[in-house]
Parts: C-alpha cells; structure tokens; sequence
C-alpha cells in the first residue's frame, strides 16, 4: 500500500488470512453499531483493531466470537465459512477471545479457570466418570500439569488456589489471557488486554503477546495505546462508525488524513495536551 | 417398638430423603445455576410413576392410575427417577435452550402450575386429587415386616440409597464434568467462548438433578403409603430451595446440614409436638414462618450458608519440586517499548 492511500478494504492476497470477514453488519433497535466491517488478519501476525470509541470495535469482536449474530455479510475461519455460527463452535474452530471488562469464573479457583479450557474433556461425559476413571485421572492429570506451567509463566502460580473472583484487576486481564492460551487457541481475539493496567503490566501483557506470536498464533487485539500497537503488531486496522477505514501498518496509516481525522489526530492532540 | 423410636426414625428417614432431593436441586442450581421453580413438580411425577408402577393392574382397586405393572422395589424406584429424567429433558428442550434466568424461572413456576392442574383434574392419570394409596410396602415379605418394623429398617434403606447417590454425587462434582457446571453457572457466556456447548451442559444437570428428585419422591411414596396433590404443592419447591441455601449451596455436606436444621428439625419434628391448647396446628404455620425468616437471617448474613462450599485445591503431588512464581516472573519475554527500566515487576502483579 502506497503511504497516505486508502486501502480499499478488500480481502488480502499474498498473506494467508487466517480469520476474514466482508462487509459484517449489525444494528441494535435501527441504531447502526457496524455497518461494513471487512477485513483479513494474517496468519501467525499481531493485528491491531483501532478505531475511536462507538467505532463498533467490540461489537465486531463478539460477532467474530459467535457471541452475536451479524445482521449480515461473513465471516471465515482459515477456509471454514462460519458466519453466525455459535460460540462454542467457533472456539471449538480455535478461535479464542478476552474480554474488555475480565470474565473471570469468580467461583472457580484460579487453576479451575484454565482447566475448563481444554476442548473434548474425557472427564466431561458421565459416562467416563464412572466406567473409564482411569481416562478420566490421567487425562486430569496431563491438563493439570500444563495448567501449572502457564501460570508459572504468567505469574500467578501462586495464586492457583484463590477464588478468580479475589484477583486484582491486573491479574484478572493476566489470567483471562492464560486461560485463552489454555484452551490452545489458533487464533486469540484480545479485546482490549491492556485497559486499565499499569505500565509495568503492559510492558509485560505486551511480552506474553510477543512470545504467542512466536508460538505461531494469530493475534486480533482492540488496542487503544498506539505505544503498545507500535512496538508489538505487524498490521493494523481502523474501524470508523462501524466500517473499516484503512488496513496497513501504523507508520503508513500516520500518514492518512482520513485516519488521523478519525481517530489518530484526536489521540495525539490528547496526549500532547496532557 | 416405642412410640419415641418410630419418631426418630421417621426423622432420620426424612433427613435422608431430603438430602437426596436437596442433592439433585443442587446440582441444577447450586452447581449449574439453573433456577428450577419446578423442583417439586420432579418429585412428585417419580412418587407417582414409583408408587404407580409398583401397585397391581388397576382394576378393582377403586383407583385409577396408569402402568400398574407390580414392579418390586428398588426397580421402581429407578423407574420413578427416569421418568423424572425424562420430563426434565422435555422441560429443557422447551424452556432451557431459549431462556435464562428469571425468564426460566417464571416459565418453570409455571409449569409446576400446569402439571399440578393436570395431576389434579385428570383422574385417568394418578388418580386426581386423592391420589394413590395403599402403595404396597417395599421388602415387607423380604424381611417380613411389620408396620412398626418398616419404619426403621425403611429408614436405614433409604440411608443407604442416599450414601450411594451422595458417592455418585461426589464423583460427578469433583469431575470435569463438575467443573463446567459451576463455569456455566459463573458465566455461561464465557463457558460458550471455551468451547463448551452450553445447553448440552444444562441439559444433563437438569437430568441428574431430576433423577435424584424423582428417587427422592419415589422413596417419600414408599415411606407413606400414599401420594397426592397435598403432598406436593408447588410452593413445597422453596423448602428444598430453603435447605440448600441454609446449608450451602455447592457443598454436598452442607446440603446433609440443612436437611437436618430445615426439613428434620424445623419443619418435621414440630408436627410430633403436642398442640397449644386452644390453637390446633398452629405450631405448623408458625413453623413455616421460621423458615421463611431464616432464609431471610442466612441470606443477609450467611450467604453461603451453614457450610460454605469449598474451593478445590491444587493436588499436592503436582506440586512438589516447585517453586514459587516469583523467579519465573523475571524470565518473562519483556516487550521492548520503554527505556527498559522497571520492566518487571516484584514477584505477584497485583495493581
């Protein structure tokens, strides 16, 4: 894309994608929240969704998340048409996602919340609790132990035996994460993981997404700290009153009027004014 | 036997009855968060599918019931409880997939309502408003009992059923299974985004919980003698409500606690005391009031009731050989935004 040209928001050629969707609309009581979200997210790449507040970024989120249907348009997973199928499907497809305000299982233990993660538990049908215990055991067992080494990595190890509900803001969006990585997810929607966190937790949050890429997920992330979109993702794209605006890196989308209008120029002025 | 005996073990029948009853509403609310209003309406359609298809044709009987088919304990009891099984994945199918929270519970309530209407009218079913009676007594040739003697050695029966239904309990709450119970009962819309088909879920908590509802009616039918509409009026749901909340909901023990303080104590051995003279029954409503306020007293200040449910701890065999996180934390990949000065934090992150 050529620095300062819109990019018509058209499906991406040379990078596989690994979630799309075209022209995605969803209006609430005849007010439109989306009203033509089309966009890739690249494989293996971390992608940033901005846009100004009301852009429609976290209901583009849910309806990619099967949390709510479009109104119209599509949506894929890899090659898999998954338009307005149901949520645990498409987590089932790999599609995995955060949210803004956490959701923590606040009665579940901190290791309870990632082990509900892994998909076809042996140990979630009746009929292996009581005739295949041995399956059941082992299978628990495994899980466990993987569920122990992500929270060593995430720092909340020591926590493993608090009620979720007892965390701190900061641990809820750190544990929301891990138990997203629990699930082995292919592609990890994050709305908005660094929201109300304090620096030295970004810095952190920041380097956990990092090491996920490297790990060969696919990363969409809400982000409103354009530090944080900068340094860590390869792509952006701008969503402005429900449609995409623009697809490309930062640096280019700098140099777009429209974007700047829309949402960069409002950020800078407001953070040079601080 | 005297007549002290005969009481206590009416109590300790009643007891474990409602530990079983409490057990299966606590499964679908407790551990699901299913709010089902409907709870009695399961206990009574396994009393009278037990009671029914354990008495003969009905032919000559002076009743009208359906099966009639002279099935002999425990057998009918399993047939109470499937049968229960099978209306709750009706219930589910119509209520359930559509519905939440207290939309369902106003439909469940008022399913209660119609089933109560239609076991009420409908005579060709269980025999309408009088119900069934001269259920025969199970293992009375067995053991060749008398009226006397079944009291206890029924009592102690349905201890045993509910140490077995309490083992089986266990094992499904201490499961995965178990698990993903209390994560859609947390927030079933963060259970959907991991992947676990929600209705699917609530569909089997419903017919576990109904099960043990339809045994527990089942063994109330057998105890008795007799069933009917009295026995089952739809507010009834709120007493076994009333023993889950008062001895934890979520804890299998708690659920043992309040059957005991609720249904044995408060509102069964009462009926054993003399009346007040000048003022029959009113020990009975006064009874009824004290629930009532101490379902009040334990959700202002003891929420979790009497035994709180626990939380499940990490087996200690995983954890030998670790260490703290406090030194994973400093091997975090750091993203390189800042000067990298304060990059990493103290050991927890509490902010």
């Amino acid at each position: 894309m050529t620095s300062g040209q819109i990019e018509a928001p058209t499906k991406g050629d040379a990078e596989e994608a690994a979630l799309s969707c075209q022209e995605l609309k969803k209006s609430f009581l005849g007010v439109a929240a989306v009203t033509g979200a089309t966009f890739d997210v690249p494989k293996g790449m971390i992608t940033a969704l901005i846009g100004p507040n009301g852009a429609g970024k976290t209901t583009v989120v849910n309806i990619l998340s099967g949390m709510m249907k479009s109104d119209s348009g599509s949506m894929q997973i890899g090659t898999v048409d998954v338009t307005n199928w149901e949520s645990h499907k498409i987590a089932r497809m790999g599609l995995m996602r955060t949210f803004q305000l956490s959701r923590e299982l606040g009665g579940l233990t901190v290791l309870e919340n990632l082990l509900v993660a892994p998909k076809h538990q042996a140990g979630e049908s009746l009929f292996n609790i009581f005739l295949r215990p041995g399956l059941t055991k082992r299978e628990e067992l495994e899980n466990t132990q993987r569920a122990i080494e992500i929270l060593r990595t995430y720092g909340l190890f020591d926590l493993r035996d608090n009620r979720a509900s007892e965390l701190s803001g900061g641990q809820k969006k750190l544990l929301e994460i891990a138990r997203a990585v629990m699930a082995q997810p292919k592609v990890l929607l994050l709305d908005e993981p660094m929201a109300g966190v304090n620096p030295a937790l970004i810095e952190r949050i920041g380097g956990y997404i990092l090491d996920l890429k490297n790990q060969g997920v696919t990363v969409l992330m809400v982000e409103h700290n354009l530090n944080v979109v900068e340094k860590i993702c390869d792509h952006v794209i701008v969503l402005a009153e429900g449609r995409t605006l623009a697809t490309g890196r930062l640096s280019e989308l700098r140099a777009n009027p429209e974007v700047v209008q829309a949402y960069l120029g409002e950020v800078i002025n407001a953070s040079t004014t601080r | 036997m005297s007549a002290f005996w005969y009481y206590v073990f009416t109590l300790v029948f009643v007891m474990f009855d409602y530990f079983i009853l409490a057990m299966g509403l606590n499964i679908q609310y407790g551990e699901t968060g299913i709010l089902n209003f409907a709870y009695i309406g399961f206990v009574a359609l396994g009393a009278y599918v037990t009671g029914a298809s354990s008495m003969p044709s009905s032919a000559g009987t002076g009743q009208q019931y359906i099966m009639g088919w002279s099935v002999p304990f425990p057998f009918n009891l399993v047939l109470g409880g499937a049968a229960a099984s099978l209306l709750a994945v009706f219930v589910a199918v119509v209520a359930l997939r559509r519905l939440r929270t207290d939309y369902l519970a106003v439909v469940l309530i008022s399913f209660s309502l119609v089933f109560y209407d239609i076991t009420n009218n409908y005579v060709p079913l269980f025999n309408g408003a009088d119900g069934l009676y001269n259920v025969p007594e199970p293992l009375a040739g067995l053991f060749k009992l008398t009226t006397n003697s079944f009291v206890p050695v029924f009592a102690i029966v349905t201890g045993l059923i509910a140490l077995i239904m309490w083992w089986a309990m266990s094992r499904i709450t201490n499961s995965p299974l178990g698990r993903t119970f209390r994560a859609i009962r947390d927030d079933d819309g963060v259970a959907a985004a991991l992947g676990k088909g929600v209705f699917r879920y609530q569909l089997t908590s419903m017919l576990i919980g109904a099960f043990y509802a339809g045994v527990g009616g089942g063994l109330l039918v057998q105890f008795g003698g007799s069933f009917n509409t009295t026995s089952w009026l739809p507010a009834e749901t709120f007493v076994v409500f009333a023993v889950i909340i008062v001895g934890g909901v979520g804890n299998n023990i708690g659920l043992l606690v309040g059957s005991l303080l609720v249904e044995t104590l408060l509102i069964h051995l009462p009926a054993f005391l003399p009346d007040i003279p000048g003022h029959p029954g009113l020990i009975q409503y006064i009874d009824t009031m004290v629930v009532g306020v101490l379902l009040w007293v334990m959700l202002w200040f003891r929420p979790q009731g009497v035994v709180p449910e626990r939380t499940r701890k990490t087996p200690l065999s995983l954890l030998q050989g670790l260490k703290s996180d406090r030194v994973v934390n400093s091997e975090v990949p750091a993203m390189s935004m800042s000067d990298g000065a304060g990059v990493i934090e103290e050991g927890g992150v509490r902010d």
